[in-house]
This record gives C-alpha cells, structure tokens and sequence, in this order.
C-alpha cells in the first residue's frame, strides 16, 4: 500500500492514479501551508538553471513549495517576498547521492538525561532502530526488506550541517549489511521524516561485508550468499505464480519478506547501489550485475576509471565519492615511505570524474563519509583542477544524480514545475571564497547557521564517542603484561584501527562493538618470534575495554585498554 | 598535474605487457623439455603465445624478437598446485561445508608477490580455499598474467576444482574455546567423515530430485521447481566426475578415510594435498589414482606433521602417484625449482622426475597438461630462461614467459628502477600525498595475507577485502 | 623398537660400520680416535682449496692438513677421491633444541620465559640433546647452530653448540655465548602479516619502544651498578656484603661489554636504535635479523658490528621493494665491508636448508667462495670461534663434512661426517622413516 506524501503531488498526479488518491493530497497539502507566507522571488540573481543556459540576470520564482518560474523576463508576484539576488547564484539544491543522513546512530547509548521542551521528541528521535526487518527468515544483514524510510528522523546536527553547504536533498541509504536494505531520497528539511521524503525505495543496496563470526564470514561466503538468495528469489517468484495460477494440489508456498523484496530487483525494476571503490570490487559488482540482470549503481568509485569501458558499455552510472584520499601522517624518519601505489592513487582519486565524462559514464557526486562535510566543496573543486568542467560538476550535483534516481522531472535543475529546492551563493559554488547565502527546500527558506565545528569533528556523535582513539593496551597471555599501542577509528558501525608494540603492529580486523558494548577484533602479534591471530573480546565502558584474548595455540589470556586520548 | 598523468599511464604501460612481438626466438639454450629429455644448444620459436618450435637452428620471421639464451636454460613455466596467492580472503570459516563459496570472486590481480613469482620461474598457480572445513571452497586455475585484468588470469579449460581438508585444521584443533560459543562440529577425525558423507548424501538426493522434477515437468507444468542450492551443485559435479577434489590431508588414516568414502560415493579425488604421510599409504593412494601435491621438507610444525619426510615425493613417485611438489606459500613460490631438486638429494629421484614435479605432473594434476608443463610444438608459451640450471641453487630467472608475453625480464625490472624512484620523487610532490593534511584517511591497501607456510597459520583469518 | 634397531642397522651406511656407532639415535656419542680423509679436494675457506689433499683428525681436533701430509699408523681411512671436504656449516640464528612441535604442542616449546627481562634464562639448560631436529640438520652438513631463547625484550642467553651429544654440556662449544635483546620493532619485517608498511600510529609505536627501551637500559644500569658493588666487596669486605641477584649476575659481562650482546633488528630504524642504544651503554652489539642491513652499511661498518642476516628467503619487507631486494643483502653487505653471516632464522625444522639459503646470495651477488664462509668462517668469526671453528685448519675442533659436490648444491650428498672429531652416522629420524616404508608393498 503506497504511503501518500504531500510532496509526492506532482510524481502521484502524473502517474495517473485514482482521484481518491488525489483527493487524499489535498489534505496533505493542507498541512504543508502553515507557513504565512510560502511565495519568493529572488531577483537580479545569475540564475544556473543547469537544463538550459545560465541567466545572467533574473529572477526566480517560488510559489506553493515549486519552482513557479524563473527566467530574465520574470518579474517578482506582488506577492512574493523579495530578496535581492544581485551579485548571488541561484543554483538547482544539491544532491549528495550517498548518505545516511537523518538515519539514527545504530550504536547510540541512552539519550542525555536532563528535562526542558522537546526532550521527549528527543529521546524519541534518538531511540535504537530495531536491528532488523521483523518476522524476517534471514539474520540481520541479509535482509533487504529494510527500509530506510521505516527509521528516518527529521532532525539532527548531520542534517543542518549539509544544508549550511548547500545540500537540500540526499540519498538516505542503510548503514550496514550485505543485503543492507533499501533508501530513500529525502529532502533535508521537514517536520516529520514522511515530509522528507522525496522518493521511497529509491534503490536496493548491497555492501561487500562479511557477517561477523556467522555465514557469510568471509567475502567468498559474501557472493556466494548474494547469489543464492538471488536465485532463491526466483524460485519464490516463480513459485507463488504457479500456486495463485492453480492453487490446488500444490502445497502453499510460505511467504518470505526478504525474497519478496528482492523480486523488483532480478527482475530489473529496482536499481542496485553496490558499494565498491577498488578497480576489483567494482569489476565483482559489475560480474555480479552482468550474471543475474542486475541494474547496477556503484556507489563509491574511487577507481570507476579504471573500468570505465566496462561502466559504459553495461549502462552503469556511479555515486562518485568525493571523500578524496589524502596523506594524514605526519613525516618521520622512522616511517617506511608509503607504497607508490597509494601515491598513485591519491593522485588519481582527483582525476576520476573527467574520466569518467570523456568514458561516457553517467556520475553523481556525495559526499563518502567526509569527516568534515565542509571539505566537500573544496574537493568537488580538486576534480575541476583536473579536468572536470564547472559546469559539469554542477550536473554532478544536480541533475545527474537526479536522473541517476529517476527523479529527474522533480529535482536537478531550475525549471518551472519542479520542487523548489535551491541553493544561492554569492560568489561561484566551488569557489573557495564563496559562501552559501540562502538555501531553499520544498519552497522554503532554510535557516543557515554559521559551521561550529564540534569538539572532535568527523566523529559520529555516538552515546560514549565511541570507539575511536589511542588507547594503551596490555595483554596478559600467561606470561606477564606486554604493552601495546592501540588506534581505533570507529565510523558508524564500521571499526577499524591498529596495534602497535612488542607484539608487533599491523591492523586489527574484524573489529566490531556490539549494541551492548561488547568489542571484538583480531590481530596478528609477534609471539615468540611467530606472527599468530589473536582475538579480543572485551566490554568497553566508558575509556576503558576489559576482556579476554584468545591466541590459537595458547591458553586463553587477559586484556585491558584504557584510552589515553580520544582521536 | 597533467605530468602526474602521464607519468602514471607510462608506468602502468611499463609494468603490463605492451606491444609484446608475435613472435620471439629464443637461439641456442639448453632446453629442458620434460617429456623429450634435455637439448642442448636448442631454439625454441614462439608464435602468438604457442610454442612454433623447438630445434636446432630455427628461423623466425624479420620482426621477430631474438634472444640469445647461449649458456642459458629454458625450462617450462612452473606450476603451482597449491596456492592462495591473489586472493582477498582464504577460508569461509563458519560453517563445515562451503562448497558453495569461489576464489574466482575475490582475485586480485595486483598482488605484487605474483611479480615475486614470477622472477621464481611460476606460470601457473591453482589457487585454493583455506582448510577451514572439510569441504571447502571452489578453486581457480589462473596464469600470471600480472598487470591485466582478473579475468584475463583464468586458465582456459583447466578443470574446476574444490578444496577438502581433514585433520587438526578442520578440527580446530588450535583453536581455543570461547566461553559461550559452541564448537563447530566436527572436532574429531571420526566428524570429518560424518560431515563428508552427509554432504554427499545430501547431493545425492538433490541430483535425484532434479532428475525427477525434470521428468515430471515435462507433462506438468505446474510443478514448482526444487530450489537450486549452491552448495550441493559443484558436489554433484564431483559424483559426475566435472570436478576435481583437491584434499589437504597429512596422517595416513585420513588419507586412507577418504579415499574409502570417495569409493563409496564412486568419485574420485584427483590429489591429496600436503598428505605428509603419503609415504605410509602410497599404494592405496596409487590404486586410487589420487596424485599428491606435498612440501619438498616441511615437517614437525605440529603434530600432524611430525612424520613428514623428505623422502615423500620419491616413495610415492615410485608406488606410481602422480607427485607435484607446491608453495602454499608467496614466499616459497619463488623457489619452488630447489623444492623439486630436494627430491633428487632425498630418494634420488631422476632429474626428469623431479623437473615433472613442478611442470607436467601438476598440470595433469589441474587438467592443464594438454596446454602447459612441457616445452612442446603447440603447447602454449609458457616458459622461462634461467642463467643457470635451475635445479643449481646458485640459477635465478632472466625472463620469464605466459602465453609468449614477457611478465618478467630481470633487465627491464633492474632499469626500471630508477625511474620508479623518479616517479616517486615526483608523486611525494603532489598536493594530497603532501603530509600533513586533514581529510580522509588514506585508501586502505589491501591487507597482506599472511604468506606462511601452510594453511594452518592461514586459517583463522579473515580480511576484508 | 626392536625393529628399529634392527633396521637401523641393516641400513647404516657400510662406512659407519666400520668406524663410528650405528646407534646414535640411542643416545652413545661415536668415539674419537684418529681419522684421515685421504686424496680428496679440500676446501679449507681460510686458504686456497687443495686438491688431492689429506685431513687428519685426532682426538676431536684437525691434526694436519695438506698434500704432503702422512696418514698416521692405526688411523682410519676414508678414500676422499672424488670428494671434497668441508669445514661444518654454522647456523647463527636458531632455536635448535628448544622447541619440537611449536603448533598445538606447548609442551614442547621452551623458547620463551614469563615476562620482559629475562637475562637468567640460558638456552643451554633447555636444549635437548634428542630433539630429532637435531640429526636431521647435521646429516645435512650443518654442526653447529646457535641457539638463543626469543621472547620478551631481554630473552635470554644464547649458546654456541655442536649437533652432537646426548647432554647439553657435551654439545656446548660456548655455553652462554651472548646476551639476546629484541629491540623493540618499528614493523614487521620480510614476509608477515602488515609487511607493507610501518605501522600508522608510528609516533605512539615509538613513544612505546622508547619506554621499552628505557625498561631495558634501567636493568643494565642496575647490572652496571651491581657488578661494581659487587666488587668494591672482594676488595674491600668492610663494606657491607651485597645480596647475590640470580637476575642482574649474569649480565654483568655483557654490561662491560666482555660479551657480545645480540639484538634482533630488521628495519632500519631498529638497526639504528639497536646501535646507538649498544653505543650509549658501551655494549658489543650484533645484529640479528638484519633485513634492512644495507641500507645502514656504512653506519655497520664504521661500528664493525657484524650482522647474523635470517632474511634472506624472506618476502620483501615492502610493497615497492625490489623481487631481490633479501637475495642481494648480503652481497650488499660484502661489497661494503660489512661483517656477516648467512641463517635460516629458523626454529629447528629447516635449519637444514641452511646451504640454500647461502646459495641465494650467491645466485644474486655474492661470490660463491664467500657464500660458503657466510655459513662457516664468518659465523665463526661472529662469535669469536674461529680459532676453534669455520675452516680447516690445523689445531681446530674436527667439525668436518665430505661431500660428493659443492657444498651448497641441493643435488650434493653428504658422505662423511664429523663433530668434534667424532665420526657421525648419517641417519636420522627421517632416514629411519624413509626405511621403515620405502619397501611397503
């Protein structure tokens, strides 16, 4: 049963549905008209209307939450708050194709305590998702039933932080799994996440991760597991056709949400985003695409360029990540010289999207996990240092990802019709000295507030800081206390660090923390001369981690890590 | 910044194959053929990627690239048959049967320990699953085509395969006990079986249900069709004999389990790997016809190990198995013609013999043996030129050819150098590989696998990819 | 085991029935007595080769060497035509004897003692004569390894010994031979996991080794402290009497540096914190591990400190290294007048293929003249027992293998072979087993 969203109006009505349906819109619209005054005109402004050729002088409309018209010869309704677009550019809102904005923090602690208005919606806002689809006949993360629209909140610092630079609208997709669900496209401005949203599903996502320590645990198992339930799909679809065909005789399929869920998908109606960035996880996700008539969306793409002919040729668009790798090590005499490989890459990073225009492969910006999502802007414009056309890199966040999603006749560019969401600058948008002046969604001004970088920026603001952090360890494996260094990066759900000491160093893998505090992770360490696996397993309370190691071939053995310094 | 351009396309140009001539006579060798004996002062004629001739005083057409190999030897491209090289992860762990999972997923092709191999003389490599579980992964057959594509590696024709394991690794045996978790079953020799033949079973059953849903479609179409399952689908194709049973054993009553359960089932496993205690039981793997893969001399790393001898390859090779000698690991890969020397010091073996050991006998091993494991008219160009005897400890590789392309030519590695450093010089220059700088984190580099010995120190990791 | 002696003794070698025990594997050392090698090529690595020349060996030392030499009445001959005689290889990097079964067999491993600073565990005490580590490594030419204990930051002590014996004083050349320090690693080297690069975090790695480091130096400087109150109290037994210290005792001759100390480094930034650290507490350092060695030649050089290279068949260290980059260490090292010597590195179980190891070297770079000394005269000289061991020459322990080849050949058979002049049956626990089934029908 299709939820009925005010926003929707346009998309609804040209669908043809039943008037009953359009009648229920008008109550919806009811509601979007609270405001006192919801008509604008911005005026003197250089208009990008990114479908046609840029208005040096003119002005723009907006009427009702849509864009009423725009062009040199509009003039301003007499009823229209005025502002005076001299000197700024009014640019379509900007799409930021790959988030997971206005989804709750999976790991979040209990709310801050502490009374005062609105703490309640508060609490409300922040409360745990529940971990998976209800009823589901598969484990959490292979259960593509998820919707992100079933866990979206309206509020959040991650929201307001995009809009102060301009975003308006954004793929909202789910955090984590193989199978991880479906997103939506919402607009990141609303009372209630159903006024967000745009588009719901929008699209199926599929990451290559490995459950931990259950079927599929390695990326092997994670293909296999991918195919079987793919296959299952088809067997399930096939298999209710026949029953409802001629029920009798044959004994009642059982119903299974999470294969009916992929059924849109073998069957190429729902597009699959696919999370891969290397040249061989890109080349795995387009084998997998080509093996079961996938329609395929690479979300990532750090080295789309390096299979662009392949991209190109299977119709492939790519959610370019704009989170460019940089060096983050200090110099040291000490250290090993970085591997040419990673030189190359970050070099290349930069270049990718000029490749992938002159390939013919279909791109749209986001902004990948930025620590800091104000460097976006700075890093779109690294890929005009590169070869990218300005104007280009407008489509990128504008029109492309909006036809990329198949919303390309409600958003992406400034055209009479479509949903009023817009971006003003004064100054050009990827100029460094530009700066956001007013932004526009579904019609309506947003409140922009000046960046105040929180205390440890770039860190997901879970209940304790998570994770992340230099923490001194020792390790007791029956044979006194060995100290150790270390470094974890906690980033959603995703941990990842390192070790560093007597017992060698290297990077810890399979690095979780659960719901109830509890951390896993292994790593190599240099015992008596051996590199063997070591497996923590600790609870993590506050700056603190206590548990146990287990080293294959020893009796098991003790762990505490304090943190010494949150990163 | 366009100079950062160039350089990279030069350099990845430089380290792939480019403009490779069709044609390349190597003039006056010593060819060690494998199955024609040694030739001295021998050409051998490469046309596009085959092997156009072998003799003395061959002619090749006027663009064709001469090497003069004068006191040099050309050897076949070795064959690896027991290898995890380029691959992102090695053991799906989790469960006891996971015939369903494939190496052909997650290659990597840009693993610099293949180039490592490469400079060691190895072509070919079977790359298996870990020994996680007694009925492990699907293999890939692959040539070291480093610097092209995945895809380009898999070895045309070369018979599909699947990695067993019995013993201490599949008993997790060094696996300690976590409170609160369950062991997997099995945790005993006698469970390895079970599990086995469970598996079996159950393909059994999944064969007869298809044929039957086949039969029975025919005249209803109304019938919901079984589920394909993954799992059992490559087992079936072991009963029907389309794949290959690659099984990593050691003590001599495992070996002697599973060729009693194979018997059972009527299939056949194509080679023990490792099975360090071949020796003990080389008649019955004989009469099987099972070949075995083994370690020239490793032995005593674990208890199961304890009665490996050195002597293996000979016994066996004289009860008429058919012996490969492998690497299990990146760093003996490179080395693997001094592993096959070891079975001429120890049970004196012939140096035909041991030459078969990493040529012809592990390409019957993959199904291979028509295409490579010997220097013959029409056979493909795999091969390399040594310096020296190769079964000399003091020979090293000069060039080294897959499908008649150079992968590795030590005097194009030695002049590269410099200009790697240049380039480095250069990219340290460049604006994001400038330190420091905030922003994302560097791309992850592939973690190494641990290039250990055995699969046993391989077997509890996992990486992600 | 009546059939094993009774196989034992249908398949010993004719030679050993006539001189030497058949039975070593029981436990009885062969008996010395006087020996000579007749009209075989002798590689003496000291000085030049001689061919056609004969080796006399009395009562565990070499007697006489040369072409002129006569064979004393009542010794006994071993026709050496077609043969060449060897100085033993030495293995300076091992832990021959500590450990049989390191996987799933903790009660076999005796590398490691609880806790950092363990300068009182000595190697000699755990070695075990009956390790079958043992003859297997000698039968391949190798006679002496040094055997060190590894764990923690102060492991222990080392000890120089034959590959013969059935007790640990009988196999010891130098029972407590040096002082074994980890220096604390920077990264891994060759070959392991996270081999490609140093690790992330390296400013808190290095805070961390600093602390390890000073945990180190505190202990030498109360062994400094304690070794001068100790004697202020022989001289002057007014004072008060100091308590005895198991602990710091034993590394009094290190702290005065009249011993070596051994510090396991491969990176070049623990090579350079191992010396300036040996430097600071005048202490007289070797390398251990060394992968990184040629990158700071001139610095070994300049500090004549010699490296015990277990590198060479590692993978390299790095993504960007060179394929060659482990093989050509040592000649590297040659070529800029370091001193070194060539080890396995290894436990026990493939030590024996010590020789190929040299070989590797020689394959990229070194002499092959100077591979064979990497694996004996250098180590000797490493260890200061080159008067006793590494080549042929008069007055030495008889350490000898005869070979049907060159030395360091895989192809090449060991004939003959001698410890502490003492004639060695060439069997071994894989030699009985290759008997038991050779012949299994």
């Amino acid at each position: 049963m299709p939820k009925v969203r005010p926003r929707l109006i346009v998309a609804l009505c040209t669908l043809s549905l039943p008037l009953a349906l359009i009648c229920l819109c008008v109550n919806g619209e009811a509601n979007a008209q609270r405001s006192a005054i919801d008509t604008y005109a911005i005026t003197n402004a250089r208009i990008v209307t990114v479908s046609g050729p840029v208005v040096e002088r003119g002005t723009v409309v907006v009427r009702n939450g849509l864009i009423a018209a725009a062009g040199a010869n509009v003039s301003a309704p007499p009823d229209a708050r005025v502002i005076d677009g001299a000197g700024m550019t009014v640019y379509p809102g900007l799409i930021d194709s790959y988030t997971n904005l206005a989804l709750p923090e999976p790991a979040a602690g209990p709310s801050p305590a502490g009374g005062g208005p609105g703490a309640f919606l508060l609490q409300q806002a922040q409360a745990r998702p529940s971990p998976g689809g209800p009823n589901s006949t598969q484990p959490v993360g292979l259960q593509p039933e998820v919707m992100v629209e079933d866990s979206i909140r309206s509020t959040g610092n991650d929201i307001e932080s995009s809009r102060n630079i301009g975003i308006t609208t954004a793929l909202s997709a789910p955090r984590s799994g193989i199978w991880m669900g479906q997103s939506a496209l919402i607009n990141l401005s609303g009372q209630t996440p159903q006024q967000m949203i745009v588009r719901s599903p929008v699209a199926m996502h599929v990451s290559f991760t490995p459950l931990r320590g259950s079927y599929p645990g390695s990326l092997m198992g994670v293909f296999a597991q991918l195919r079987q339930m793919m296959l299952d799909a088809q067997r399930y679809r096939d298999s209710i056709q026949i029953y409802e065909r001629n029920p009798r005789g044959i004994r009642r399929p059982e119903t299974d949400r999470s294969l009916a869920a992929l059924v849109p998908v073998i069957e190429g109606r729902m597009p699959v985003i696919m999370l891969a960035n290397s040249e061989r996880e890109i080349s795995r996700a387009l084998d997998l695409a080509a093996e079961f008539k996938l329609r395929l969306i690479v979300a990532g793409g750090r080295e789309a360029d390096r299979v662009a002919d392949r991209l190109a040729k299977q119709n492939v668009p790519v959610l370019l990540s704009l989170n460019l790798p940089r060096r983050t090590t200090a110099a040291m005499p000490e250290a090993d010289p970085e591997p040419m490989r990673t030189l190359r890459d970050r070099v290349a990073a930069q270049q990718t999207a000029a490749k992938l225009v002159k390939a013919g492969v279909r791109f749209a910006f986001q902004s990948g996990s930025l620590a800091n999502i104000t460097d976006l802007m700075g890093n779109a414009n690294r890929t005009i240092e590169n070869g990218l056309t300005p104007a280009d890199a407008v489509r990128a966040f504008t029109i492309w990802p909006a036809e990329i999603f198949g919303v390309a006749n409600q958003l992406g560019s400034i055209e009479a019709g479509k949903i009023a969401n817009l971006t003003v600058t004064r100054g050009d948008l990827f100029d460094r000295n530009s700066r956001v002046t007013h932004v526009f969604i579904d019609g309506r001004p947003v409140d922009l507030r000046p960046t105040t970088p929180a205390p440890g920026a770039g860190e997901r603001p879970s209940g304790r800081g998570g994770l992340s952090g230099t923490w001194t360890l020792n390790v007791n494996l029956g044979q006194g206390d060995r100290g150790a260094t270390l470094t974890l990066q906690q980033e959603g759900d995703r941990v990842t660090g390192s070790i560093a000491g007597v017992l060698g160093s290297g990077e810890i893998s399979n690095a979780s923390v659960s719901a109830s505090d509890e951390v896993r992770f292994t790593a190599s360490l240099n015992i008596e001369g051996q590199t063997k696996e070591a497996t923590f397993t600790g609870t993590v309370s506050a700056n603190e981690i206590r548990g146990t190691v287990a080293v294959v071939g020893l009796a098991p053995g003790s762990f505490t890590a304090t943190r010494v310094r949150p990163n | 910044m366009k100079k950062f351009l160039l350089l990279f396309v030069v350099l990845v140009a430089g380290s792939a194959v480019h403009a490779q001539p069709n044609e390349t006579l190597i003039k006056n060798a010593t060819v060690l053929t494998v199955t024609r004996g040694t030739l001295t002062n021998t050409d051998v004629l490469i046309r596009n990627g085959k092997i156009a001739g072998v003799g003395k005083n061959l002619t090749a057409s006027a663009n064709a690239q001469v090497i003069d190999a004068t006191g040099k030897f050309v050897m076949p491209g070795i064959i690896d048959a027991h290898s995890h090289s380029m691959l992102d992860t090695i053991n799906e762990g989790t469960l006891a049967v996971t015939s369903m999972v494939r190496t052909e997923d997650v290659l990597n092709p840009t693993d610099v320990d293949l180039y490592r191999g490469l400079a060691g003389g190895v072509t070919t490599l079977n790359l298996l699953h870990g020994s996680a579980n007694p009925i492990g992964g699907l293999n890939s057959v692959v040539k070291i085509k480093y610097g092209r594509p995945a895809s380009e590696f898999l070895f045309p024709g070369a018979m599909p395969g699947i990695k067993f394991a019995l013993g201490e690794n599949v008993k997790r045996s060094s696996s300690p006990n976590t409170p609160g978790v369950t062991r997997r079953y099995p945790n005993t020799r006698m469970g390895v079986e079970e599990v086995i033949r469970d598996a079996f079973t159950r393909a059994r059953d999944y064969k007869r249900t298809w044929d039957e849903y086949r039969a029975a479609s025919a005249k209803d179409k109304n019938l919901i069709p079984p589920r394909r399952d993954l799992q059992l689908e490559p087992l079936v194709e072991i009963l029907e004999g389309r794949r290959y049973v690659h099984a990593h054993c050691y003590i001599a009553s495992e070996i002697l389990m599973l060729i009693n359960l194979a018997d059972e089932f009527g299939f056949k496993i194509k080679t023990f790997q490792h099975v360090l205690e071949g020796y003990k039981v080389a008649k019955e793997i004989a009469a099987h016809g099972a070949g075995a893969s083994i370690f020239a001399d490793s032995w005593g790393y674990k208890i199961e190990a304890y009665d490996a001898i050195p002597y293996n390859a000979a016994i066996m090779t004289r009860a008429g198995v058919v012996v490969s000698m492998n690497s299990d690991s990146d760093e003996r890969a490179r080395r693997l013609n001094i592993e096959a020397a070891k079975a001429m010091h120890w049970g004196d073996l012939t140096e035909e013999q041991a030459l078969k050991l990493i040529t012809l006998n592990p390409a019957i091993q993959l199904g291979i043996q028509e295409r490579v494991g010997s220097i013959e008219v029409g056979k493909d160009a795999d091969l390399a030129i040594w310096n020296a005897h190769p079964f000399s400890v003091y020979s090293r590789v000069d060039t080294t050819f897959v499908d008649g392309a150079v992968y590795f030519d030590r005097a194009q590695d030695l002049a590269r150098r410099p200009e790697l450093a240049k380039e480095r010089a250069t990219l340290e220059q460049a604006e994001p590989n400038k330190p420091p700088a905030r922003g994302a984190q560097s791309p992850n580099t592939p973690r190494r696998r641990p290039t250990t010995r055995t699969d046993d120190e391989i077997d509890e990791l996992e990486e992600r990819p | 085991m009546k059939i094993l002696i009774t196989i034992l003794l249908i398949c010993v070698p004719a030679f050993a029935q006539q001189i030497g025990n058949p039975t070593t594997q029981q436990g009885v050392i062969p008996a010395r007595g006087v020996f000579a090698i007749r009209n075989a090529r002798i590689v003496t690595v000291s000085g030049a080769d001689i061919e056609n020349g004969t080796v006399v060996i009395r009562d565990g030392k070499i007697e006489a060497v040369g072409t002129t030499v006569n064979v004393p009445a009542g010794a006994q001959s071993i026709d050496g035509r077609g043969l060449s005689v060897y100085p033993g290889m030495i293995d300076a990097g091992t832990n021959m004897g500590l450990v049989e079964v390191p996987q799933g067999a903790n009660g076999t491993v005796d590398t490691s003692e609880v806790g950092e600073l363990n300068p009182n565990a000595k190697a000699i005490t755990a070695v075990n004569p009956h390790s079958a580590h043992i003859a297997v490594t000698r039968v391949e030419g190798i006679t002496n390894t040094l055997t060190a204990p590894t764990g923690g930051l102060i492991s222990g002590q080392a000890a120089l010994i034959n590959l013969l014996g059935t007790a640990p004083k009988e196999m010891a050349v130098v029972p407590q031979f040096a002082l074994v320090i980890n220096y604390p690693r920077v990264g891994f080297g060759g070959g392991g996991f996270g081999g490609f690069q140093a690790p992330p975090n390296l400013a808190e790695t290095l805070s961390n080794n600093e602390r390890q480091v000073e945990q180190i130096r505190k202990m030498l400087r109360d062994a400094e402290a304690y070794g001068r109150t100790l004697d202020a109290y022989e001289k002057d037994k007014t004072l008060p009497r100091p308590d005895r210290n198991v602990v710091l005792e034993p590394l009094v001759p290190y702290v005065r540096g009249e011993q070596p100390v051994i510090f396991r480094a491969d990176r070049e930034a623990e090579i350079r914190g191992a010396l300036k650290f040996a430097e600071e507490m005048k202490l007289k350092p070797i390398i251990l591990g060394g992968n990184d060695a040629w990158k700071v030649a001139s610095l070994l050089k300049e500090k004549n400190v010699p490296v015990i290279l277990t590198g060479v068949f590692s993978l390299p260290s790095r993504e960007d290294d060179a394929y060659d980059i482990l093989y050509e260490n040592p000649a590297k090292l040659q070529q800029a007048g370091v001193r070194f010597a060539i080890s396995t590195g290894d436990a026990g179980a493939e030590v024996r293929n010590l020789a190929q190891y040299a070989g590797m070297a020689a394959a990229f770079g070194l002499s092959k003249a100077d591979a064979v000394k990497s694996v004996t005269l250098y180590p000797a000289q490493i260890m200061n027992v080159a008067d006793r061991l590494g080549s042929i020459e008069p007055g030495k322990m008889a350490n000898l293998v005869v070979t049907d080849g060159d030395l360091l050949e895989i192809r090449t058979r060991i004939r003959y072979l001698f410890i502490d002049g003492r004639p060695v049956v060439l069997t071994s626990r894989h030699t009985e087993l290759n008997d038991a089934f050779k012949n299994r029908k």
